[in-house]
């Protein structure tokens, strides 16, 4: 059904659309701007839904794959093994394709935006400029999950850092320029050490010899193919010498172990400053305070996410044996983010803060599942991406409508807002509670398994880790019932009209969202199906 | 019919009642309640059901597991339900204890504005409790254990613009939580070793027999899922939310905190309990905790002011009686440790709905104030009685020969406990008669208008005292059934003479000695205050655990917080902010030297010309590179 | 090469120096001028000798200092007209007050 359609080239450029009409629709008509940006994120929706439950579960590899060459520079053929080649080129292909990680995330991504989108209501200045910039931030995302060549993911992952830099500095809140510029030079750098890496995996490993055909001229190509290099990683010898009576028995692709090992850690760093790992976590404390609450939805529920999944994509799937020499590495850092994140977490005075380092201690989770290297543990990181992306747009959503209430979220200013908005308590509750990891809800499953699959390979820091999960119960129903329960403060008191409930517009994400953080704690399998043959390809070179 | 097969029925009609009361409960003012009642009713119905299936011959246990929770490589974690004896006694303990507060709740919280919450909460927690009945793995007990965790939490906390609430619900959560994080890490360590990653009961059963499991490993799987035991019942040293817990509703406290939840720890301890057979040093620890629990917080509620409080503690120590039963690890001990936790959820969550209703009548919770209440109050002062007399152990109520039967295990295999566990039921009495006389006899010694609680109220009281009478003739002396219905097999011997004098002397005495203390003359001052003012002190003040606590835990936590705190905004982003502090002075330098003046940078350029020259022209002579 | 070439290109350096020296330290602006002058004039000195005296000796250098003589008489005729013009705008010759280039 959707093998002659390009599902995914739609899905990506599905924002385009509302571009188009954000656009045409003059900038005072407000009311026009947000319903156009909520129907194309929509829309976008309903692509991925479609597209997620298209899915084979039980092919293994790319699917719905959509491949054409697009830029391709000569070389000089100095190179004196290789002269016999008629062409010597970098070649770089929009390549496009999706297996169950990279369908969930995108899926994630549309909804997560389309809830963001509803949440958007809480703008109140230049909406035109804000949904442009809202909607290109969702084709960087869309890109990022799908792109199978490091260039294209490369241009895609820089994509989603102008948008994010203008949200942020432009409707964030006071000292929103400074949070800005934060943002966009740690993950500058990131980005930059993440080159120098896909660089030098382009130059090596991204080596082929496309034509089979021996009277036709041969072709040399260096090209960001994720699944050449994949190939070339796991079997060196499988291009190079396909032509050898021409080539010669030299193989132009040469990757030491040691050069394995620094690609790996330079990846390591450049996703760990997006994902955060300690202590590259600064940028996001203050992006998570100053951004306006719509935008923190999407920046903790989805780009936090693009770390892991480049982690995961790149860093695990193309170099699992390095993966396993830093997997203690790894894990480490992993505890030291859940308890530090955990324990600072533990005495912030502001709600925004403590949800900023809970996020640096979830995201320490994913770390745990990926340094357990086997299958529980990564879908144990893969639930954790989905789950956490989820329970943090919720909070931050709860957190939006709170704060155009209340100007605050101060601990200390707030209080007993359940009596007068039950239902956004209750929602609030919620998701503290799934936050926390209550069973029945995504948080539990993707911990359970994260540290189910640790325990196999390191239990010390299993126990350890799952120490962590004490002090996220104190620190989670420290914040939620400061606000929720108690007395209201006394400037709230006098005027109640303030604190109303929940609108139609925000309660209606917030049911979704519930809806499906339930369903995942109900019923995993929905997203374990899709994950299966994703995760364990990327063991079967260790063997986990 | 196999009303066995359609034991699911159970929670779903809970769950119902929860999701339709969660969605209109708003719109549903009058009928909202009555919802929730019918759905408890139908549950118990259900439940007596499957129970009268089980009593015949030859019944075999009846498990499906056809819901495929997640397929984790290639194994998957099955969920489903499993009816066997020892759930189905819990089915009918949960449902009944529940059905009767639901009832109870009708008038005592009648003018509650969240009254419809407060039924979805009841209703959620009995699907939870009893979907934790009826798990077949580790793995869904644990979802289950954790429900019933943030119902408690949620209903504790229920009137949540009290700060003393709060805090308790906090405490109440997270308190367990450090227990759930034993059987968590007990839960992954067995998962790993299981044979064929299997978590269900009946694996771990045979694994455990067979020696598919080595010691270390069951050894320290077991005392990882007594910890959760320990957090959920209450049993030192993670005993401090329990009696906290009691500024939740009254007959939330009689459901989650009293009769069912609490239990939950020693069922489970029960379900795993082959696990525990085969390690000695775990059952030890049982025993060792259970026991001490048992007269730790008996002498606790010695010197409890709060009419709650002193039944919470007292739950603490009849828990601590059935870990101690648990731990003496022969079958007919696990039989009378199953035996108490079923009497004792009738007569302790009567005690508490008498409480509740003594505190519906006067708004008040401290028993100094109190005083003169039997008059005005028959039939809450009579079933009150029964209540006491049982959990006393006073023949022939429940609780006698419920805690007779463990104090024949004690002191057949470890004597030690056995006077422990004695000394703790002579205290069991004496607190009881405390709060007893205090509350019903002499004269009222604050300004208050007592009434008689509606009959909404009484009867489910009425319902428990008959049961905390008569439900122990099940299993005593000559009549086994019990022992056999749940065992499959005979227990064994369990009745001792000298046992039950002794038993009975501790809980004679001690309801004389607290008669002569508090009820023969007009309580004026606190006997025990007045002439033991240290002894006093520690025990009011529990031991000064909770201060122990909050100094040695949750304050050096919270000081690592802010020192961490400091470190990252100091520390972490202060380097950042040095290494951008370096860029921005390079710059600066290199700023200063742009000043416009030509000639000095004419100066500047030839600088550089003769370092370019002197490197060219001493490359040459002195060869380098 | 010998040592009446050496003579050449010795006074070109003392030349050139002084003229640098001058150039880099004087705070009037015509002496800077002039100073420039006495560089270009060393140039000069060494295009000429190596006219003369070089491994290839030609006319090219004599043309050359020739074209060099002009352009810095364009140049001390430009350099004195803004000089002139800077001194009415500022009422100054002193180089130290002349920063505009820093804005």
């Amino acid at each position: 059904m959707l093998d002659n359609i390009p599902i995914l080239t739609l899905l990506t450029f599905s924002p385009l659309l509302g571009i188009i009409a954000v656009l045409l629709i003059p900038k005072e008509m407000g009311h026009w701007l947000k319903t156009a940006a909520i129907v194309s994120t929509l829309v976008s929706l309903v692509l991925a839904g479609w597209m997620f439950i298209g899915l084979d579960h039980d092919l293994e590899g790319m699917q719905y794959e959509e491949k054409a060459t697009w830029i391709e520079i000569a070389l000089n053929q100095e190179a004196p093994n290789l002269n016999a080649a008629e062409k010597l080129i970098y070649q770089f292909n929009y390549s496009l394709g999706a297996d169950g990680l990279s369908g969930a995330l995108a899926f994630l991504t549309a909804l997560i935006s389309s809830m963001a989108a509803f949440a958007s209501v809480h703008i109140k200045k230049r909406w035109k400029t804000f949904y442009l910039w809202f909607l290109i931030l969702q084709i960087g995302m869309f890109g990022v999950f799908l792109s199978r060549d490091l260039f294209l993911f490369f241009l895609f992952f820089e994509a989603t850092l102008i948008p994010m830099f203008f949200l942020i500095g432009i409707w964030g809140f006071s000292d929103r320029e400074k949070a800005a510029n934060k943002f966009l030079i740690y993950n500058g750098i990131g980005s930059a050490i993440m080159l120098i890496a896909f660089l030098m995996l382009i130059n090596t490993a991204g080596f082929s010899t496309p034509q089979e055909d021996p009277t036709q001229p041969l072709q040399l190509i260096y090209s960001g193919d994720v699944g050449t290099i994949y190939q070339n990683l796991q079997d060196p010898g499988s291009y190079a010498n396909v032509h050898h009576d021409r080539v010669g028995t030299a193989n132009p692709f040469y990757m030491g172990l040691a050069m394995k090992e620094w690609i790996f850690l330079m990846l390591l760093i450049a996703f760990g400053i997006k994902l955060p790992i300690f202590p590259f976590h600064t940028w996001m404390l203050k992006v998570h305070i100053e951004a306006p609450p719509s935008v923190v939805m999407i920046h903790s529920g989805i780009l936090l996410k693009m770390g892991a999944y480049g982690l995961l994509r790149f860093g695990v799937e193309l170099l699992p044996e390095q993966a396993q020499t830093f997997a203690l590495l790894i894990g480490i850092v992993g505890v030291v983010n859940i308890l530090y994140g955990a324990v600072l977490a533990l005495v912030q005075k502001e709600f925004r803060l403590i949800l900023a380092y809970s996020s640096i201690s979830h995201m320490g989770i994913v770390l745990l599942g990926i340094a357990a290297l086997n299958v529980t543990g990564l879908q144990g990181a893969a639930f954790q991406l989905v789950s956490h992306g989820l329970i943090s747009a919720l909070l931050f959503l709860i957190v939006g409508s709170i704060i155009e209430r209340t100007n605050t979220t101060e601990l200390n200013r707030l209080g007993g807002l359940a009596k007068a908005m039950p239902f956004m308590s209750g929602m609030l509750l919620v998701g503290g509670l799934a936050s926390l990891g209550l069973p029945g809800m995504s948080g539990f499953v993707s911990e359970f398994l994260a540290f189910l699959g640790l325990f196999e390979t390191m239990p010390v820091l299993a126990i350890v880790g799952a120490l962590g999960i004490i002090i996220t119960a104190v620190y989670v129903l420290r914040g939620v019932l400061a606000i929720t329960y108690g007395q209201l403060p006394e400037k709230f008191q006098e005027d109640g009209t303030v604190l109303r409930d929940a609108r139609l517009t925000e309660a209606i994400p917030m049911i979704v969202l519930t809806a499906f953080i339930v369903l995942l704690g109900i019923y995993p399998s929905v997203l374990s199906e899709p994950l299966h043959h994703a995760l364990s390809s990327m063991l079967a070179r260790i063997g986990g | 019919m196999e009303f066995t097969h359609y034991a699911w029925l159970i929670p779903v009609f809970p769950l119902l009642a929860f999701l339709v009361l969660t969605a209109l409960g708003r719109q549903m003012k009058g009928i909202a309640t009555g919802f929730s009642i019918l759905a408890a009713a139908a549950a118990f119905i259900m439940a007596v059901l499957v129970f009268t299936e089980r009593l015949g011959e030859n019944v075999v246990d009846y498990t499906w597991d056809g819901f495929k929770w997640i397929g984790i490589g290639d194994f998957a974690i099955q969920m489903g339900y499993e009816v066997n004896n020892l759930n189905t006694l819990m089915l009918v303990i949960v449902t009944l204890v529940s059905l009767l507060v639901n009832v109870y709740s009708l008038g005592y919280m009648k003018d509650d504005e969240r009254i419809n919450t407060f039924f979805a909460y009841v209703s959620l927690f009995t699907f939870s409790m009893l979907g934790l009945v009826l798990s077949i793995n580790l793995v869904q007990f644990f979802i289950f254990w954790e429900l019933v965790g943030v119902c408690s939490f949620l209903l504790v906390g229920f009137w949540y613009t009290k700060p003393a609430a709060r805090a308790a619900a906090k405490k109440a959560f997270i308190v367990t939580r450090i227990g759930d994080v034993g059987l968590f890490i007990g839960m992954l360590l067995l998962f790993w070793n299981m044979p064929g990653n299997s978590l269900e009961f009946s694996a771990i059963h045979n694994a455990a027999h067979t020696g598919a499991l080595s010691a270390n490993v069951i050894t320290a799987a077991a005392i990882l899922v007594f910890i959760g035991a320990v957090g959920k019942s209450g049993q030192f040293p993670l005993h401090t939310w329990l009696p906290d817990a009691m500024e939740g509703p009254t007959p939330i406290s009689a459901l989650i905190h009293a009769a069912t939840m609490v239990a939950a720890g020693v069922y489970l301890v029960a379900r795993t309990f082959p696990l525990f057979e085969e390690s000695q040093a775990a059952l030890t620890t049982v025993a060792i905790v259970g026991g001490f629990t048992a007269i730790f917080a008996a002498t606790i509620a010695l010197a409890q002011n709060d009419i709650k409080r002193i039944l919470a503690y007292s739950t603490v120590s009849q828990l601590g009686y059935m870990m101690l039963a648990m731990g003496i690890g022969t079958m007919s001990s696990y039989t009378a440790g199953m035996f108490h936790l079923y009497t004792h959820a009738f007569f302790k969550a009567l005690l508490f709905l008498g409480a509740g209703s003594v505190i519906h009548a006067v708004n008040e919770q401290d028993i100094r104030k109190m005083g003169g209440l039997g008059s005005k109050m028959k039939i809450t002062m009579i079933t009150f009685a029964i209540g006491t007399l049982a959990l006393s152990g006073i023949v022939p109520f429940a609780g006698f020969w419920s805690k007779d039967a463990i104090l024949t295990e004690a002191y057949h295999n470890v004597p030690v406990l056995f006077w422990v566990a004695l000394v703790a039921a002579f205290f069991t009495a004496l607190y009881m008669a405390r709060l007893f006389f205090l509350v019903f006899t002499g004269k009222p010694r604050s300004d208050m208008h007592p009434h008689e609680s509606p009959a909404v109220m009484t009867l489910p009281l009425l319902v428990l005292a008959v049961l905390a009478i008569i439900a122990g003739f099940v299993y005593f002396p000559g009549n086994a059934w019990f022992g056999e219905w749940l065992l499959g097999e005979s227990p064994g011997e369990h009745a001792d003479m000298t046992v039950m004098i002794l038993s009975t002397v501790a809980g004679v005495g001690g309801l004389l000695i607290g008669w002569l203390l508090y009820g023969r003359r007009t309580f004026t001052e606190d006997w025990v205050e007045a002439r033991a003012l240290p002894a006093y002190q520690l025990l009011n003040r529990k031991y000064y655990i909770d201060e122990l606590y909050d100094n040695g835990v949750v304050k050096p936590l919270r000081g690592i917080g802010y020192l961490l705190d400091w470190f990252d905004r100091y520390i972490v982003d202060g380097a950042v902010k040095v290494l951008s502090g370096v860029m921005t002075g390079t710059g600066r330098i290199g700023l200063r030297m742009q000043n416009g003046q030509l000639q000095a940078y004419g100066l500047i350029g030839v600088v550089g010309l003769l370092i370019l020259i002197v490197a060219v022209v001493g490359r040459r002579y002195f060869h380098v590179g | 090469m010998d040592n009446i070439a050496n003579s050449y290109f010795l006074l070109a350096a003392i030349l050139f120096c002084v003229g640098l020296y001058g150039a880099l330290s004087k705070r009037n602006a015509v002496i800077v001028l002039l100073s420039v002058e006495l560089m270009l004039n060393a140039v000069n000195l060494n295009l000429i000798a190596f006219a003369k005296y070089g491994p290839v000796p030609s006319i090219t250098g004599q043309i050359f200092s020739l074209f060099t003589i002009t352009v810095a008489a364009a140049e001390a005729a430009i350099g004195i007209a803004i000089l002139i013009a800077l001194y009415r705008n500022k009422g100054t010759t002193d180089v130290l007050e002349m920063n505009a280039m820093k804005k």
